[in-house]
C-alpha cells in the first residue's frame, strides 16, 4: 500500500505517495517528473538509471524507495545545483549554471542516441568525487568494474566519455564549468 | 528497393524565372502555422494533448515549398523532414546543409523531424544522403526565390546581390530574409516524386511495405559551389545534445497523457506457444490493475507503473501456454543452414560460366567457408510506445521508430483504419541500429491494440528480457567463398555464395500475437557488396535466402530484420577474409595485395593514409613468431576495407591473443574513411570511433543463443556487448574531397572491423578465423583444430 514519505531530491524536499518497495526510478520519473534517469535493463546491469545517493552511485531501477528515504538523491537535473553549492553560487545562478561534467559532455559532443548518458554522467560524478584527475586506465576501470555492473553504451561512445571525464576533471580543478 | 511511382505529378518547378506571389499562411492551412508556433505539450499536460494531436490528421503537401521550409519574421527558419535523428548527428548535418544553401547560420534553423502530420516527405531515417538531397534542393530553391524577392524590393538585379547570415545586400541597401517574407510564406510549387508508405502485400522485396522511400524532390536547382562552403566542413554541434545532458530532453519514454494506463506485456512461454489460460489477478494485491487479452496478446495495465510491473510478473507466473519447440538450437545452427535446400539464389551478379572456367583453369584456388552467428540490435533502452485510439477512430502514436510513415501504414493496417486517421509523433529514444528502418518491430502495435481495448491512452514499456527475446534479429550467415589465383598470385576470379535466413520481417509483434492484420514478409536475400576490386576480372556473387528459423510458428520464429550495414557487413566479412587468405597464399603483404587489385584512387589513397597512420610495416601474414600455444600473449595485425554509399573505409586491427586462455584483446584500431566532402569532421570522427566499438563488439562478443523453444541470451550477462575497458586505443584518419559529392559517413564503420580482427588473429596465430565471435571458447576450438 502506498505510504507518504519525504524524499530529498536535488536539494528540495518532496512528499511522495508510493509503496515502499517501488524502485526509486519509478518515483523519480512518474511522481517527480525527473526523467533524466531512464529504464534500461531493470536489473542493475547497464547503468542507464543511475542516480547519486549521498554522492554514491546507485541503480535506481532496483533501489527501493525506502532505501532512499533520509538520503540526498541527485539526478542529472540536480547537477547544476551541486556545482553551485560547491562554488557558493546564488540560487539564481543555478538556472544559468551547468556542472563541469555536463559542460564537458556538451563540449565533447558525447551523446549519440544519448539514452545511457545520464547514467554515464552520474558515474563520472562518482569517479571524480574519489579521483580528481583520473587516467584513461582509471576511467576505463571505473566505468567497467565498479559494482554492480559496467556502464554500457550501445552506440559506442566510450572514447568520447573518456575525453569528457578528463575535460571535466580539468574544469573542476580550475573551478569553472 | 522497388522503383517509385510518382503519384503526385507536378509541373517541373521553374522558380528561377517565375514571378513569386505571396499569400497569407492561412490560405495554406492556418493549423500548420499554429501547430509550430505553439509547441505541443504532451508531457503531463492535462488540457492540450488530445486537442493538439487531433488538430491535423494528414501529412503536409510535399509539393508546397513552405511544407518543407518556413522563414519566420525574426529570421529563424523551420525545416521539416519525416526522417529522424538516429544518434549519428543527422540533425546537425541537415541544419548545416540547409544553412549552406541559404547562406544563413545553422543556429537559425530548427528542425521538425519524423512527425507524420508535421512533415512532408517520409523516407528512411538512415537514408541521410537522400534526405539531405531533398532538403538541400528545397533550400536552394528557397534561396533563389528569396533573391528574386530581394531584387524587387531593393531595386537591384539579382546578379548584384550577396547574402550573409540571411541578410541580402546590394546597391548599398540590405534586407533580411525575415523582412522579405514578413509573416507570410513563399508560395512556390516544387516538383516531387514518390508516395507515402503503405502496407502492400504485392511488394516483392521482402518487407511487405511500399513507399518507404517517401518523396524525393526532383530537378537540379543551382547549388552553392563547394569552394564557397562556410558551414559544411565545420564541426557544428548536434542541436539536441544540451537538452540530453541537462535532463530537459523529452524522450518517447517520457510521454505521459491524462488518464494514461501503464502496460507490461506477458509474452508466451516460447516463440511459438499459444495461450491456454491467463489465470486470475489477485485484486487484493493489485487493486487497480487489469489483465487484457486479445488472441495471444496478454498484458496487464494499471494507472500505476510499478503496479503494472508487479502484476504482470504475477500473471506471467500463472498463465498457461502450449509447448512449442520448432528451433534447431544455436549449437546446431551451421548444420541446420547447411542442410536447408536453398534452391535458386534470390540474387545473382556476374557470369557463372566465365567464373567457373576461370576457377577451373587457375593454377591455384582457395576455398573457405565463413560463418556468422545471429546478432541483434540490442539498444540500452528497450522498446516503448504510447498510443491513443479514440472513439472517433483517430489514432495518435508516440514512437521512436526510424520510419514514421512506415509505422503509420502498419498501425493503420493493423487497426483497419485509413492512414489519414493515424498520426505518428516521433521523439528521441535509444538507438535503433536498423531494427525500425522498415516501420516495424517495436511496442507500437501493443500500445495501439491495448488503447483500442481500453478506450484510454496506453503506454507500453518492454523489458530488456522481452526485448532480447522477442524483438527481431539479424540472422546468421553461411558464406562459401572461392578465389582463383594466377601464376603471379593475382586473383583472377571470385565466386561468393551467401546463405541466410530472412532479414526483412517488418511486422509488429503485438499485431502478430493478437492475430490482427500485418505486413507480409517475403523471404529472400540480396547481394549487398559494393565491389572494390576492379582488377579482379571475373566474379560471381550469389545470395540465397530462406524463411526465418522457426517461421512455421504462429509468430514467425526468429524474425529476421536488417541491422547496421545489412547484408554487406556479413558478405564483406567473407570477401575480406578471402582476400586476406589469398594475400597470404600469394606471399604478399595484405595492404599491397589490395593495392594490386584496384585502380580506384580513392581506395588507394585511404589505404595508404590509414596504413601510414597505423605505422604499418610491409610483410606477409602470418607473423614469423605466430603460434597457437602458450601462456604468453602473441600479437598480430590485420587489415580490411569496405566500400559503401560513395565512401571508402579501411580498418587496421592490432591484437594480442593468449593461446592458453583463448583471450583476444584488441590493443589498437586505426580506422580511415573517405566519404567525399566531409560535412562535420568532429561528428564523423565520433561516429568512426563509436562504429569501431560496435564492430569490435560483434567481432569478439556478440551471439544470440537459443534452444529449441526460445532465445536464451536475454540479459547483458548472456548477450554480451563491448565494455569500456575492452575498447582499444583508437586512431582515425579522414580524407575529405571536394569533387566527389557526399558519402555515407557512419554506417560502415562497424562492418570494417571484424574482418580486420580476424586477419590479425591469423597473423598472430597462423590460424584463419572464419567464424565469429572470437570469444575464448571459440578461440580455444580454433587453436586446437
Amino acid at each position: 500500500m502506498p505510504d507518504e514519505v519525504t524524499l530529498s531530491v536535488n536539494g528540495a524536499q518532496h512528499v511522495v505517495s508510493a509503496a515502499p518497495d517501488t524502485p526509486l526510478l519509478y518515483v523519480l520519473r512518474n511522481e517527480l517528473k525527473l526523467t533524466g534517469p531512464r529504464l534500461g535493463c531493470g536489473m542493475a546491469q547497464c547503468g542507464a538509471c543511475a542516480v547519486l545517493l549521498d554522492g554514491e552511485e546507485v541503480r535506481a531501477c532496483v533501489a527501493p524507495l525506502s532505501y532512499a528515504v533520509g538520503k540526498r538523491v541527485t539526478t542529472i537535473e540536480g547537477l547544476p545545483g551541486v556545482w553551485a553549492e560547491q562554488r557558493g553560487l546564488s540560487p539564481e545562478d543555478v538556472a544559468k549554471t551547468l556542472h563541469p561534467v555536463q559542460q564537458a559532455w556538451i563540449d565533447e559532443q558525447v551523446p549519440q542516441c544519448g539514452y545511457c548518458q545520464s547514467g554515464m554522467m552520474i558515474a563520472a560524478m562518482g569517479l571524480l568525487a574519489k579521483n580528481k584527475n583520473p587516467t584513461v586506465a582509471e576511467i576505463k576501470d571505473a566505468f567497467t568494474n565498479t559494482p554492480p555492473s559496467p556502464h554500457l553504451c550501445r552506440c559506442g561512445t566510450y572514447a568520447a566519455i573518456i575525453d569528457a571525464v578528463q575535460r571535466a576533471a580539468k574544469s573542476m580543478q580550475a573551478g569553472k564549468a | 528497393m522497388p522503383a517509385q511511382e510518382p503519384i503526385v505529378p507536378t509541373e517541373p518547378a521553374t522558380p528561377f524565372t517565375a514571378t513569386l506571389t505571396r499569400r497569407g499562411f492561412v490560405k495554406m492551412g492556418g493549423a500548420l502555422f499554429v501547430s509550430i508556433a505553439v509547441p505541443i505539450e504532451i508531457f503531463g499536460s492535462t488540457a492540450t494533448a488530445n486537442a493538439a494531436a487531433s488538430e491535423s490528421r494528414t501529412s503536409l503537401d510535399p509539393t508546397q515549398l513552405a511544407s518543407w521550409l518556413e522563414i519566420r519574421s525574426e529570421n529563424s527558419i523551420v525545416a521539416r523532414t519525416g526522417r529522424t535523428e538516429t544518434g549519428t548527428g543527422m540533425s546537425a548535418y541537415y541544419a548545416q546543409v540547409i544553412a549552406e544553401e541559404l547562406s544563413v547560420r545553422p543556429e537559425a534553423i530548427s528542425l521538425i523531424l519524423g512527425d507524420t502530420d508535421r512533415t512532408p516527405d517520409g523516407g528512411y531515417s538512415a537514408g541521410f544522403l537522400y534526405g539531405m538531397a531533398n532538403v538541400r534542393k528545397v533550400a536552394a530553391l528557397t534561396y533563389q526565390a528569396l533573391l528574386g524577392l530581394a531584387a524587387t524590393q531593393l531595386g537591384v538585379p539579382v546578379s548584384a546581390l550577396s547574402v550573409t547570415d540571411g541578410i541580402v545586400s546590394g546597391g548599398g541597401k540590405s534586407i533580411s530574409y525575415g523582412q522579405l517574407v514578413q509573416t507570410q510564406q513563399l508560395d512556390l510549387k516544387i516538383s516531387v516524386t514518390g508516395k507515402y508508405a503503405t502496407v502492400d502485400p504485392s511488394v516483392p522485396d521482402g518487407n511487405g511495405l511500399a513507399g518507404l522511400d517517401g518523396f524525393s524532390v526532383t530537378g537540379d536547382p543551382p547549388m552553392k559551389p563547394v569552394s564557397q562552403y562556410k558551414v559544411i566542413g565545420t564541426s557544428y554541434p548536434v542541436p539536441g545534445i544540451p537538452d540530453k545532458v541537462t535532463g530537459k530532453a523529452r524522450w518517447s519514454c517520457d510521454v505521459a497523457l491524462p488518464g494514461m494506463l501503464h502496460a507490461r506485456m506477458v509474452r508466451p512461454s516460447t516463440l511459438g506457444s499459444t495461450l491456454i489460460s491467463v489465470g486470475a489477478l489477485d485484486k487484493t494485491k493489485f487493486p487497480t490493475a487489469e489483465v487484457l487479452r486479445k488472441g495471444n496478446l496478454v498484458a496487464v495495465v494499471s494507472p500505476n507503473e510499478w503496479e503494472a510491473v508487479t502484476a504482470a510478473q504475477s500473471v506471467a507466473g500463472t498463465a498457461k501456454w502450449t509447448d512449442w519447440s520448432g528451433l534447431p538450437g544455436s549449437e546446431n545452427l551451421e548444420k541446420t543452414l547447411r542442410a536447408h535446400e536453398w534452391g535458386a539464389p534470390s540474387q545473382s551478379k556476374g557470369n557463372a560460366d566465365e567464373v567457373a572456367a576461370a576457377l577451373a583453369s587457375a593454377p591455384k584456388t582457395i576455398s573457405a567457408t565463413y560463418e556468422l552467428p545471429y546478432v541483434r540490435h540490442a539498444p540500452i533502452g528497450p522498446f516503448v510506445a504510447v498510443a491513443d485510439v479514440r472513439s472517433d477512430g483517430s489514432v495518435t502514436v508516440w514512437t521512436h521508430s526510424a520510419q514514421s510513415q512506415g509505422l503509420r501504414a502498419q498501425i493503420a493496417n493493423t487497426l483497419s483504419v485509413p492512414a489519414e486517421k493515424v498520426v505518428v509523433r516521433w521523439l528521441d529514444h535509444s538507438g535503433q541500429y536498423g531494427r525500425t528502418t522498415f516501420g516495424g518491430d517495436g511496442a507500437e502495435a501493443d500500445a495501439a491494440i491495448l488503447s483500442q481495448l481500453t478506450g484510454k491512452p496506453v503506454r507500453v514499456q518492454w523489458t530488456l528480457q522481452e526485448d532480447l527475446a522477442w524483438s527481431s534479429v539479424s540472422p546468421a550467415y553461411l558464406l562459401d567463398m572461392k578465389a582463383g589465383l594466377d601464376a603471379n598470385g593475382r586473383v583472377i576470379a571470385v565466386h561468393s555464395a551467401s546463405y541466410t535466413p530472412h532479414q526483412s520481417d517488418a511486422r509488429l509483434l503485438g499485431a502478430i500475437l493478437a492475430g490482427m492484420p500485418c505486413s507480409t514478409p517475403r523471404p529472400g536475400s540480396w547481394v549487398a557488396t559494393e565491389w572494390p576490386y576492379d582488377k579482379i576480372p571475373r566474379r560471381l556473387e550469389q545470395a540465397y535466402g530462406m524463411p526465418s528459423l522457426g517461421a512455421e510458428s504462429a509468430y514467425g520464429g526468429l524474425r529476421g530484420n536488417i541491422m547496421r550495414t545489412p547484408g554487406q557487413r556479413q558478405q564483406n566479412f567473407a570477401l575480406e577474409g578471402l582476400l586476406n587468405e589469398a594475400a597470404a597464399a600469394a606471399g604478399v603483404d595484405p595492404i599491397q595485395f589490395r593495392l594490386e587489385h584496384t585502380t580506384d584512387q580513392r581506395l588507394i589513397d585511404i589505404l595508404n593514409a590509414t596504413a601510414k597512420a597505423a605505422g604499418w610495416e610491409s610483410r606477409t601474414a602470418p607473423h614469423h613468431e605466430a603460434r597457437k600455444t602458450g601462456t604468453a600473449p602473441v600479437t598480430g595485425r590485420g587489415v580490411s576495407i569496405i566500400v559503401r554509399s560513395n565512401a571508402y573505409w579501411v580498418g587496421i586491427a592490432e591484437i594480442a591473443v593468449v593461446p592458453a586462455t583463448g583471450k583476444v584483446q584488441v590493443t589498437k584500431f586505426t580506422i580511415g574513411a573517405d566519404c567525399g566532402k566531409v560535412i562535420n569532421p568532429r561528428q564523423l570522427g565520433l561516429c568512426m570511433k563509436s562504429g569501431v566499438v560496435m564492430g569490435l563488439s560483434e567481432a569478439l562478443k556478440e551471439e544470440v543463443s537459443f534452444d529449441k523453444s526460445k532465445v536464451t541470451s536475454t540479459n547483458w550477462s548472456s548477450y554480451k556487448i563491448l565494455t569500456m575497458e575492452e575498447m582499444p586505443d583508437l586512431k582515425i584518419v579522414q580524407i575529405s574531397r571536394d569533387d566527389k559529392g557526399f558519402g555515407g559517413g557512419s554506417e560502415a564503420a562497424n562492418a570494417v572491423v571484424p574482418p580486420a580482427v580476424a586477419a590479425a588473429f591469423f597473423d598472430a596465430t597462423g590460424v584463419h578465423a572464419r567464424t565469429l565471435p572470437l570469444n575464448p571458447a571459440r578461440v580455444m576450438v580454433l587453436l586446437k583444430g
